[in-house]
């Protein structure tokens, strides 16, 4: 069996590439060249991590291709988030990523180049249903789980798809790694967004809007407590970077675009920062619209399970929840298995 | 594995000799006092680091007060371009397959390119088809660090010589020198300033068997040079800043060790590369030795591996124990292809399949028997992957 290894150049899909060597596949290792933007006094480290991929890919004697997705990238993934962030939402292009450039481009582009089925090396299982269908399911490892970036993934394109790592422990891959000698054994993890490399979300959008300052107002008393740099930059929920000085932490409770002004406040039991409803859109299934009425949900990466129902785009959530973010995904799951999910939409 | 690692890298960076460390130690540990302060073991210090320079100058036949010392040959490349050509439209001569140290200097100042051949060759013809009556500086080095072809340092200096002639008779007043950056050559070939005929010379001690972040610019007397630091007035005001003592005593130590021994190394290491380059063309029937094949250094060998991926025969030796190169150590770590081999216009696929092999005082004959086997292994394991 032909399989398509996504390699980053990084520890999980090292081990990814190796454990599929090992089980009798036909591995191909593929670097994938996504959008990346040189900014001064940064140095984007794609290079490095292409030269990490084929050290890796030489050491288990396989081939690496290099896929050049820049502009699909760019398009699909970059612009989706500038435009999110212009409107005041905050989106995860992580999910995008997986959406439109891995689970999609890298999939189509590895079948038409003779794989039969591609393998990355993210924390999920992919397992067949009693009608063929392919299932997602919760990681092994309750801290590495990824189902939260792949809830929009399809489930045509899970069925042709392995995780390899689904089952194990980052602990374990770590020291997978290391007891097969890999070069990418110590290597750190990635942070942050991929594209935006070290600098901050604040300097790389700064270049694609143009930002005004504006006033930070208190929530309940209407007062002006300082100015910030755009209301774009902010994220309902935060409460560093505000500059308010001392004293309890003031959060980041709503904003509105066109005033430019966000609204602060202390009191974290404020009635707007808490919800027992969320609106959904775009709303992606794996297998149909889920259909049991009790089920889990997820509004951020590592976010507590939240037990909810759902209904025509709505989330009923059995408890109230602090700081919903706009444009972010709310992911839901019948027990482990992750059924899809949509875009909080306000 | 488990066996000796066999470094075939000496282009990139030599180790330091037992004798350079020994020379230097005292300088480490001990004195340490700045040479330019008044007291008795500062102005010891000041002999000492005096004696080093007069060392370097000998070993290149060159005048101590000619000699600048300075961090390493980047900076020796810099000073001396920028030091000739001081406004962006003033003119230099050079060509494309210098290192980047060259090349990006140039780039600053209106610069002519002269013609390389397909060797990596620049004839002393195509420079003197580019020196125009404006050109101040012409900017070649001896051996190229990538292919290892050794350009015509003599015959080019002829051409600039004809050149100042010319000027002379015609009353241009522009005046015209000659830069080299012999580094790669030390201990090797001929680096006599004089027999050279060129009027600056740029060395690097980590090229040699000295300390890093030391190089030289020796400079024929008469030529002023514009200051690019400013400071302290170390080094005639050129090179600013408390001299690296125990670094320039290293060097010294080291260009004198490769001056003396440079017949026999140089021989040996002939006969080495010869081995080399004999034994995998002749078992790997499609391998492709790139440079001159006559005028190369005794020390570099650059070969492509057709249907074999230059960077990764280099992980693939990693890991056999061979520690060696694709094309230059700069370049192969920004995942371009060299502009070495895009200069003399190699096809890609054969540059994107090439590998530096350079060898160096402590290669043996042994190693390179046993280094032959393994690169004959890593481009088995590695054909069409």
């Amino acid at each position: 069996m032909n399989v398509y290894v996504g390699m980053s150049g990084g520890v999980d899909s090292s081990v990814t590439a190796a454990l599929l060597v090992e089980q009798g596949y036909q591995v191909t290792g593929v670097y994938m060249k996504n959008w990346t933007q040189d900014l001064p006094g940064m140095k984007c480290p794609w290079a490095d991590d292409l030269a990490d991929a084929k050290r890796v890919a030489v050491q288990l004697g396989i081939p690496l291709k290099v896929y050049d997705f820049q502009s699909e990238y760019k398009q699909r993934v970059v612009d989706y988030m500038i435009a999110e962030y212009r409107t005041g939402r905050t989106p995860n292009p992580d999910i995008m990523c997986n959406q439109e450039v891995k689970f999609k481009l890298f999939l189509e582009t590895a079948l038409a180049d003779g794989a039969e089925m591609i393998a990355t090396g993210h924390y999920a299982v992919v397992q067949k249903g009693s009608s063929g269908d392919a299932r997602l399911f919760r990681a092994k490892d309750v801290l590495k789980d990824q189902t939260y970036f792949l809830y929009r993934v399809t489930s045509d394109a899970l069925a042709k798809t392995l995780f390899p790592l689904g089952m194990y422990k980052k602990t374990e891959v770590r020291s997978m790694a290391s007891e097969r000698g890999l070069a990418t054994a110590r290597k750190k993890d990635s942070q942050g967004i991929c594209f935006v490399g070290s600098v901050g979300i604040k300097e790389f959008l700064g270049q694609y809007v143009t930002a005004a300052a504006g006033s930070i107002v208190d929530m309940q008393t209407k007062t002006v407590l300082g100015r910030h740099e755009g209301a774009i930059f902010y994220t309902i929920g935060q409460r560093h970077g505000l500059n308010l000085g001392g004293g309890l932490p003031y959060y980041v409770v709503g904003k509105d675009m066109v005033k430019n002004e966000v609204y602060v406040s202390r009191n974290l039991n404020h009635e707007t920062m808490w919800r027992t409803t969320v609106r959904l859109r775009d709303t992606h299934w794996i297998n149909g619209v889920p259909e049991r009425s009790s089920l889990v949900a997820r509004l951020r990466h590592r976010g507590s399970l939240l037990s909810c129902r759902y209904k025509d785009d709505i989330l009923y959530l059995d408890n109230p929840e602090r700081a919903t973010v706009a444009g972010q995904s709310a992911v839901i799951y019948a027990s482990s298995e992750c059924l899809g999910g949509g875009i909080i939409a306000d | 594995m488990g066996e000796r690692v066999i470094y075939l890298d000496y282009a990139a960076a030599t180790p330091l000799d037992e004798r350079v460390i020994a020379a230097m130690e005292p300088y480490i540990h001990g004195q340490y006092y700045n040479p330019s302060a008044l007291y008795t073991p500062a102005r010891q210090v000041r002999e000492a680091y005096e004696i080093a320079r007069h060392k370097l100058a000998m070993a290149i036949g060159g005048k101590p007060q000619e000699i600048t010392i300075t961090a390493g040959a980047t900076e020796s490349i810099n000073l001396a371009i920028q030091g000739i050509v001081t406004r962006p439209d003033d003119e230099i001569v050079s060509c494309l397959t210098e290192h980047a140290a060259v090349v990006e200097t140039a780039k600053q100042h209106a610069v002519r390119w002269a013609q390389v051949d397909e060797r990596g060759y620049v004839k002393p013809s195509a420079v003197a088809a580019v020196i125009t009556p404006a050109t101040q500086l012409v900017s070649i080095g001896l051996i190229n660090n990538e292919l290892g072809t050794v350009q015509p340092i003599k015959e080019i200096a002829a051409v600039v010589a004809a050149k100042r002639q010319q000027r002379l008779e015609v009353g241009n007043e522009t005046p015209l020198y000659l830069h080299t950056d012999a580094s790669q050559a030390v201990g090797l070939l001929d680096i006599s300033v004089s027999r050279l005929g060129v009027d600056m010379m740029t060395l690097n001690s980590g090229k040699c068997y000295g300390p890093k972040q030391v190089g030289l610019l020796w400079v024929r007397s008469g030529i002023a040079l514009e200051s690019i630091l400013f400071g302290g007035g170390q080094e005639n005001g050129l090179r600013p800043g408390s001299e690296n003592v125990a670094g320039t005593i290293g060097f010294a130590e080291a260009l004198s060790i490769a001056h003396a021994e440079r017949k026999d190394e140089s021989q040996r290491l002939h006969r080495l590369r010869g081995y080399l380059e004999r034994e995998l063309s002749k078992r790997l029937p499609d391998v492709v030795v790139n440079g001159h094949p006559k005028r190369h250094a005794p020390h570099i060998l650059h070969i492509s591996i057709p249907d074999c991926d230059g960077e990764r025969l280099v992980y693939a030796l990693d890991g056999l124990g061979v520690l060696a190169a694709t094309g230059s150590a700069c370049a192969a770590n920004k995942g371009v292809r060299s502009h070495v081999l895009e200069a003399i216009g190699m096809d890609a696929a054969l540059a994107d399949s090439s590998l530096r092999l350079s060898l160096g005082r402590l290669t043996t004959d042994e190693e390179i028997m046993e280094a032959t086997e393994r690169i004959i292994q890593a481009a088995a394991q590695e054909k069409g992957k």
